[in-house]
């Protein structure tokens, strides 16, 4: 019989509807903190779709993040297109860009497909660091939010724009949680378990990796498009290497292969790097030294741990490797 | 003035004392991933310390040299706590693990630099014998650039004749070549490896004290130089000596004139070199071993 309320499913419900019970008694900042923490959560899973699932650590993934903003900014503020558009050409703008790097990068592996997806994102930043049409390092302002005027909805209201963002990274959970559990998905799991063996019964192991890297950057790109919307704003430091960096330890502290995982991660390091920046000047530090940690000692990461005490509890006699 | 003789030249030695900076930088990082597929993010990190070792030496004594040579052997030490606390346990991890830990390191580096010396940028005074400019064909020229143009090929030929002449070089070749048979030989591998890890950690802070007196001493300029670096290493092949000299070469022009002769589009020269690169050979130019 298949178990369609898993313990993943059940979590990303329940915190879903604690963001959106929150957003009512929450501030002006708690808004949009909670609007920040579910961009970011976009982000992180679909990065989790290349680290968790396929294996493929990128240290990149923050081009299409920018890519996507970017995308939204030029489209919106010089082009005169509508948001909706703009964000649905963000997202097939980073898919094509995707496209063309996933080409020749998913051949490589390990060291080597690190620090060319990170020499790649490095220029694109180059790129609008330059670019005085774009703002070059100024960045570019006044970039409009969607228009949520069909549903009599005003989207400049931050708690308004809360609820919209959990709203998008609750169906963009549905979304690759379907693609996960389909076929695509178990080819992929296959793959990051045993590459060789998938190799020899015959599988394109190169065209599922350039697919799910495609997918990746195109989820990467909506959450790019839905950054700009909310600060209204985006310069090329949303696609410097260390956003790359940042996203992938979120991967990591949440635990790698549950999308859950990745929303779990984004918000405990956002929330962890707002409370310390408020406290000393040299948060950073404290991050890094707790980055270092959670690497060190906390292979599975928070959620990916307690899905393990939690399976072990309900039955001590399974086995250990059910929190995926 | 694109096609002025003088100019150019002029350029070819900024371009050729970038491009020996970069070499010190990388031909460290290289090799200890050629040894011991480790790969530290941190080097940056390590050529800042040197800048600021060497500057608190400097405003200390008071002398420049005192500061060359004292500020790589402290960036050393500190390499040497580094590898015995985390990298050491880190060796067989996953590159992801070690991606991480290193980039944690960074923002660690960072903020005890902050902490230290504080935000404002500093620089390093050229020592007075550098602080004459050499006239070459006529146009002015600082000779403190000439002088790290000279150290870079100094370091070279040191580090060829010891990799290529002496036993302990070619334990270190033959360890980048297959690690696992060496140590069979009876050969202690990690303690070579800890030794090149340490002339790394020295020659970042070696090109950092002596890019102090350069380009200004600051946080953030690890992460600058750090891609870079990076670059190089990819487009010369991971783990060779050669790779290190002919990718800092090729980066170190690209760099320069790029941002001379196409400034709209200067840093992504560099990037489309290495795309170029990798796409006519997917290793980078001299790969120790196959991609």
């Amino acid at each position: 019989m298949k178990n369609y309320f898993t313990l993943e499913r059940v979590t990303a419900l329940v915190i879903v509807v604690s963001c959106l019970g929150f957003v009512d008694f929450a501030g002006y900042y708690g808004q949009e903190l909670i609007a920040e923490i579910a961009i970011l959560a976009i982000f992180a899973m679909s990065l989790d779709l290349l680290v968790g699932y396929t294996g493929l650590v990128s240290l990149g993934h923050a081009a299409f993040l920018g890519i996507g903003a970017y995308a939204t900014g030029i489209l919106t503020v010089h082009m005169g297109w509508n948001v909706a558009s703009s964000m649905a050409a963000g997202v097939i703008m980073a898919g094509l860009i995707a496209a063309i790097i996933g080409a020749f990068v998913v051949r490589l592996g390990g060291i080597f497909f690190i620090m060319i997806t990170l020499a790649l994102s490095q220029m694109f930043y180059a790129y609008f660091l330059k670019n005085r049409e774009f703002g070059g390092d100024d960045g570019m302002p006044g970039i409009p939010r969607l228009d949520l005027e069909m549903f009599g909805l005003d989207a400049s209201d931050p708690a308004i724009f809360a609820v919209f963002t959990v709203i998008v990274a609750a169906l963009v959970f549905v979304l690759l949680d379907l693609i996960m559990n389909s076929p695509f998905g178990r080819y992929l799991l296959a793959i990051h378990q045993n590459e060789n063996r998938m190799r020899s019964l015959g599988a394109p192991i190169g065209l599922y990796k350039l697919a799910i890297f495609i997918v990746a950057g195109m989820v990467a790109g909506l959450a790019g498009s839905m950054q700009a919307q909310h600060m209204g704003f985006v310069s090329p430091d949303a696609m410097f290497w260390t956003v790359s960096g940042i996203v992938l330890i979120m991967v990591i502290v949440g635990g790698t292969g549950t999308l859950v995982g990745a929303v779990v991660g984004a918000a405990v390091v956002r929330m962890m790097s707002h409370e310390l920046s408020s406290l000393t000047e040299y948060w950073m530090m404290y991050m890094g030294l707790f980055f270092i940690g959670i690497v060190l000692f906390a292979g599975d990461g928070i959620y990916g741990t307690l899905a393990k005490y939690w399976h072990r509890a309900r039955d001590p006699k399974a086995p250990q490797d059910l929190a995926k | 003035m694109f096609t002025d003789p003088t100019f150019l030249f002029i350029q070819t030695l900024n371009g050729l004392q970038l491009a020996m900076l970069l070499f010190l930088l990388s031909v460290g990082l290289s090799v200890i991933f050629g040894l011991m597929n480790f790969i530290n993010l941190a080097h940056g990190t390590l050529y800042m310390l040197g800048a600021y070792f060497g500057l608190w030496v400097y405003v200390n004594t008071g002398s420049f040299w005192v500061a060359l040579a004292l500020a790589p052997i402290g960036v050393m030490v500190v390499g040497m706590v580094f590898y015995v606390t985390l990298i050491k346990r880190l060796r067989t991890a996953p590159p992801l693990k070690q991606v991480l830990v290193t980039f944690g390191l960074i923002f660690v580096g960072l903020d005890a630099v902050r902490m230290s010396w504080g935000n404002l940028s500093k620089s390093i005074p050229t020592p007075d014998v550098f602080s004459q400019s050499v006239t070459i064909f006529g146009e002015i020229y600082p000779s403190y650039r000439l002088f790290i143009i000279g150290l870079g090929v100094a370091v070279f030929v040191i580090l060829y004749f010891v990799l290529e002449r002496t036993r302990i070089g070619s334990v270190i070749r033959a360890g980048v070549d297959d690690r696992d048979m060496v140590s069979c030989l009876g050969i202690n591998v990690d303690l070579a490896f800890f030794g090149v890890f340490c002339i790394g950690c020295y020659l970042a802070g070696l090109s950092g004290a002596v890019a102090g007196a350069v380009f200004p001493v600051e946080p953030g300029m690890d992460m600058s130089i750090l891609i870079l670096t990076l670059i190089v290493v990819v487009v010369g092949g991971l783990g060779s000596l050669k790779g290190a000299v002919v990718g800092s070469l090729m980066i170190g022009m690209a760099e320069t004139f790029g941002q001379v002769f196409l400034p709209q589009f200067a840093s992504v020269t560099i990037y489309a070199l290495m795309v170029v690169v990798l796409l006519v050979r997917p290793g980078g130019l001299f790969p120790t071993r196959a991609a």
